[in-house]
């Protein structure tokens, strides 16, 4: 079992130095087959982890401790020279802090005997994500680089390889310090990814990313010295011990949750994930769904039994919330494709981290559904923006007009993507429906009343955004007259069909889905699962039900009606052009870019400070 | 309700709602000091609008309309059906969605504008309705309006101003003055219907009556488990929203939001506080 777990880091590893030590145009096939092997690979090893015992406690031996330290000092000299070499003020002032900081942590660290190595069932779930979400955006990638440049096609399969591994790492490790460790490599990796164009937008948004991540750092350090100080704690698992317990010192956890805060780009750190759409669409992909983001909610989920009902809930509910709402809004003034994404990305995770605060088995399990869906839906999303851009030159809104005529497989397949973050019955909704139900029982708390305003609100704005961009695209000047699919490559089907059927079927029998896959998680993370019951595919929750018609219903009128629009022709009537009136003019219509929002930019930012502030200051129990 | 009674119910739907839309006709008419068409005239345009000849601009969007009519048909059925009142909801969102890409997918100018305004009416009044959801919940203790509708509490002694909220919105969710900005006759021709004609404009024609009825029952909810306050009160509730009709004139967009978002939701939110406060 252990080797298992091991493997599950090392197979992307091995995988990825394959991969980079075959350069050149001619062996990118022999490249793209090594990167495929990572799919059977890692979804088998993560299926034996899944059916294992679970939790997994793995004692390490001494030199894996040192050689963490080492690794430790290493990256931040990276970081350091980084900043040195970029003359980046903030990258080295926060990376000699950071040196600092641990120097501080290793002298006063206490020897424990707790494994370092803790591999529960949420830990599992995140391996599920990363490697068959993780997986098929590397394979996109090998297709990408080619249309791209093929050059540096090995270094870049690689790097999101190598970035697997990482992750997967980064969700089984127990110790702190090394905690600290793998999140500031997904930062690593994440710089490295953001320049890869190495032009000089590329390299500033990177060295933001770097920044703004090593912050999150600090936070960790910070969170575990106190965590020293005032327990002597080091590792998750002893954290975890003190739920239940009245009036804990919330220092510790107060730091952890604004790392979360700031790895899940949550406003004011969100530009660093804005900044990451002028790399190759793959990183977008890989950043937005099944890696570094996911850490974000992973950790609040982690620390969710023990900050359950405090304070500290209570403030990231409302600001994780805040975000939900105001990057839907800002969402809505932007007209870059890939941007619009970023932000309904920001968004959703704010929802997720507001679920994880919550608490109670429901909750986590609306977190889950999401965090699942949503690395799903994203992968899928940001596949489309890539292969738009790379087929059909379209980067911006005003560029994927009528696109429904050129390329009706994108645009069903971006449709269907965004209409699950929004509409019955998909999973997306699921949770969020759930989440409302379970927030409704707590509306005597000003936060729970908070988290459903802000739930109602930020899921009618994102709607409001994505029926915006199906607007656009389907758009369209007359008849089907041939019905013509567009040619995407193979490559690029085979990534992306996949997402696209667990969207469906997954929406279709979320009954199951929840109460045999998800709930086993939930149990991992609160102790008992949640009380939801699958009969046929109707979900039954403790206050409601949703039954299975309706998603058969809502499935037939969402999926395919659209399909048969294609296909219905009313013969017997007579065509026209439109009335608009009467009036003949040249017509150039655009969309809403409700600039207006933009008005309220600084207002919103200011808040998301003042919450931020307010989450660690109050949160944290820093008074 | 049983399955049977809701889908009767919903079965005969349109001309619940085609009464109802003569009816209103008759009384916006008398308040205006005019005798005003026969009940029956929204049944003599249906028969009329099905003589035409049919004329569409693209199959495409022809067949959005006849899906926004069995949309909103389905998603009167989830509400009437007994089920969960969020569902319900966010199934009324689905139905709009029809109109809403059927208003975008041609070149006209005033079919955009209106297909865009349609989803600010949705950013206006959607909070709300999510809202009440809780709300009801907290008074009758279920999400399911088979249950609200058996409940002993009524919920609108509990909510007089999340229900005085739902009242001043009702204009939103019906498209009437002032809040008919997706719509407005005299500016953008109809908006998302403009497009239509024939038996095409009349699916369109029909699923609007569908929706009074969605609209009158949510209302009719209020009254928990006493049907004949819920009556009046929907009676009530239309002789408000028409006078309401009469004597306001159109408000552009961002007011109607804005109006939504920070008076009525403020509204709603302390009342569901003051509920929940009072309750733990």
């Amino acid at each position: 079992m252990e080797k298992i777990v091991y493997s599950l880091f090392l197979v992307p590893w091995v995988l990825a130095l394959a991969v980079f030590l075959l350069p050149g145009t001619h062996l990118h096939r022999l490249r793209q087959l090594i990167t495929f092997l990572s799919l059977p690979l890692l979804s088998y090893l993560t299926y034996l982890v899944w059916n294992g015992h679970l939790p997994l406690q793995i004692e390490t031996s001494h030199w894996l401790k040192l050689a963490f330290t080492v690794y430790d000092y290493g990256l931040l000299l990276y970081f350091l020279y980084q900043g040195i070499k970029f003359r980046d003020f903030l990258v080295t002032v926060l990376a000699l802090f950071q040196l600092f900081l641990l120097t501080w942590v290793l002298l006063i660290m206490p020897e424990s005997s707790v494994p370092d190595f803790y591999v529960d069932r949420l830990s599992a779930f995140m391996f599920l994500i990363v490697s068959t979400v993780g997986t098929l955006i590397c394979i996109y990638a090998t297709k990408y680089m080619e249309q791209e440049n093929l050059e540096r096609e090995n270094r870049f399969v690689a790097i999101l390889l190598w970035f697997l591994g990482v992750m997967n790492l980064a969700v089984s490790v127990n110790n702190v310090e090394w905690f600290f460790a793998l999140f500031e490599t997904t930062t690593l990796a994440s710089y490295i990814l953001i320049r890869f164009r190495w032009d000089e937008v590329s390299v500033r948004n990177a060295l933001r990313a770097l920044w703004m991540n090593q912050i999150g750092g600090i936070a960790i350090l910070l969170g575990l010295l106190f965590g020293i100080k005032y327990y002597g704690f080091t590792h998750f698992t002893q954290f975890l011990s003190l739920s239940g317990k009245p009036a804990i010192i919330m220092i510790p956890l107060g730091f952890l949750a604004v790392s979360a805060l700031v790895k899940g780009a949550q406003m004011p750190f969100h530009r660093w994930l804005l900044g990451a759409m002028v790399a190759p669409t793959p990183v977008s992909a890989i950043l937005h769904s099944a890696t570094m983001v996911k850490i974000a909610p992973y950790l609040i989920l982690r620390l969710s039994p023990v900050i359950k009902g405090t304070l500290l809930a209570k403030l990231l509910i409302i600001t994780t919330g805040f975000v939900f709402v105001s990057a839907g809004l800002l969402a809505l003034t932007q007209e870059n494709f890939k941007k619009i994404l970023a932000y309904s990305t920001i968004s959703l995770l704010g929802l997720m981290m507001l679920t994880a605060s919550m608490g109670s088995s429901v909750a986590i399990l609306a977190s889950l559904t999401l965090i699942l869906f949503h690395a799903v839906v994203k992968a899928l999303l940001f596949m489309e923006a890539g292969i738009m851009e790379k087929l059909f030159k379209a980067k911006y809104i005003e560029d994927i007009r009528r696109l429904v005529e050129r390329a009706p497989i994108t645009v069903a397949f971006t449709s269907i993507g965004f209409m699950s973050m929004t509409i019955v019955p998909y999973g997306i909704f699921v949770s969020k429906w759930m989440a409302i139900e379970e927030a409704s029982n707590f509306l005597s708390h000003g936060a729970y009343v908070g988290s459903i305003i802000f739930m109602a609100t930020g899921g009618v704005i994102l709607a409001l955004l994505y029926f915006k961009v199906i607007g656009v695209m389907t758009r369209k000047r007359g008849e089907f007259l041939r019905f013509q699919l567009e040619k995407v490559p193979f490559v690029y089907l085979f990534s992306t069909v996949p997402l696209v059927l667990f969207v469906i079927v997954g929406s279709i029998f979320i009954a199951k889905l929840l109460a045999l896959s998800i709930n086993p998680v939930v149990e991992a993370v609160v102790g008992a699962p949640a009380p939801i019951m699958a009969k046929g595919l109707t979900l039954i929750t403790p206050v409601s039900a949703l039954y299975g018609w309706q998603i058969i219903g809502a499935f037939v009128l969402l999926l395919i009606v659209p399909i048969l629009a294609y296909f219905v022709h009313f013969t017997g009537t007579d065509r026209v052009y439109e009335y608009t009136c009467g009036e003949k003019l040249e017509l150039n219509i655009g969309t809403y870019n409700f600039f207006c929002i933009q008005v309220v930019e600084p207002f919103v930012e200011t808040a998301a400070v003042a919450l931020f502030v307010l989450t660690l200051v109050l949160g944290g129990g820093l008074v | 309700m049983s399955y049977w009674t809701a889908f009767i119910l919903t079965l005969f739907s349109p001309v619940i709602g085609g009464f109802i839309y003569g009816l209103e006709r008759i009384v916006r008419a008398r308040m205006q000091g005019r005798v005003g068409p026969p009940l029956l005239q929204p049944f003599y345009d249906f028969f009329k609008l099905m003589d035409k000849r049919s004329i569409i601009i693209h199959s495409f969007h022809a067949f959005m309309g006849i899906m926004y009519l069995f949309g909103t048909w389905f998603a009167l059925f989830v509400l009437l059906s007994g089920g969960d009142l969020l569902i319900a909801i966010f199934f009324h969102v689905l139905s709009l969605a029809f109109l809403v890409v059927g208003g975008f997918s041609v070149r006209s100018p005033y079919s955009v504008i209106g297909a865009m305004r349609e989803l600010l009416h949705m950013v206006a009044y959607e909070p709300l309705y999510v809202l009440s959801a809780a709300a009801l919940y907290l008074v009758t203790g279920t999400f399911q309006v088979s249950g609200i509708l058996h409940s002993d509490h009524i919920p609108l002694v509990y909510l007089p101003l999340l229900f005085t909220a739902v009242l001043f919105s009702l204009p939103a969710i019906l498209k009437k003055s002032p809040f008919d900005t997706a719509e407005a006759h005299q500016e953008i021709i109809g908006g998302p219907e403009i497009e239509y004609s024939g038996k095409f404009y009349e699916a369109i024609y029909t699923a609007k009556w569908i929706e009074y009825v969605y609209a009158f029952f949510f209302i009719f909810l209020f009254a928990g488990g006493n049907h004949i306050l819920g009556a009046l009160l929907t009676v009530l509730a239309f002789f408000f929203f028409n006078l309401l009709d009469n004597v306001t004139a159109r408000v552009n967009f961002r007011q109607m939001v804005a109006f939504h978002w920070y008076i009525l939701i403020p509204l709603a939110v302390t009342n569901l506080m003051l509920i929940a406060l009072w309750r733990s």
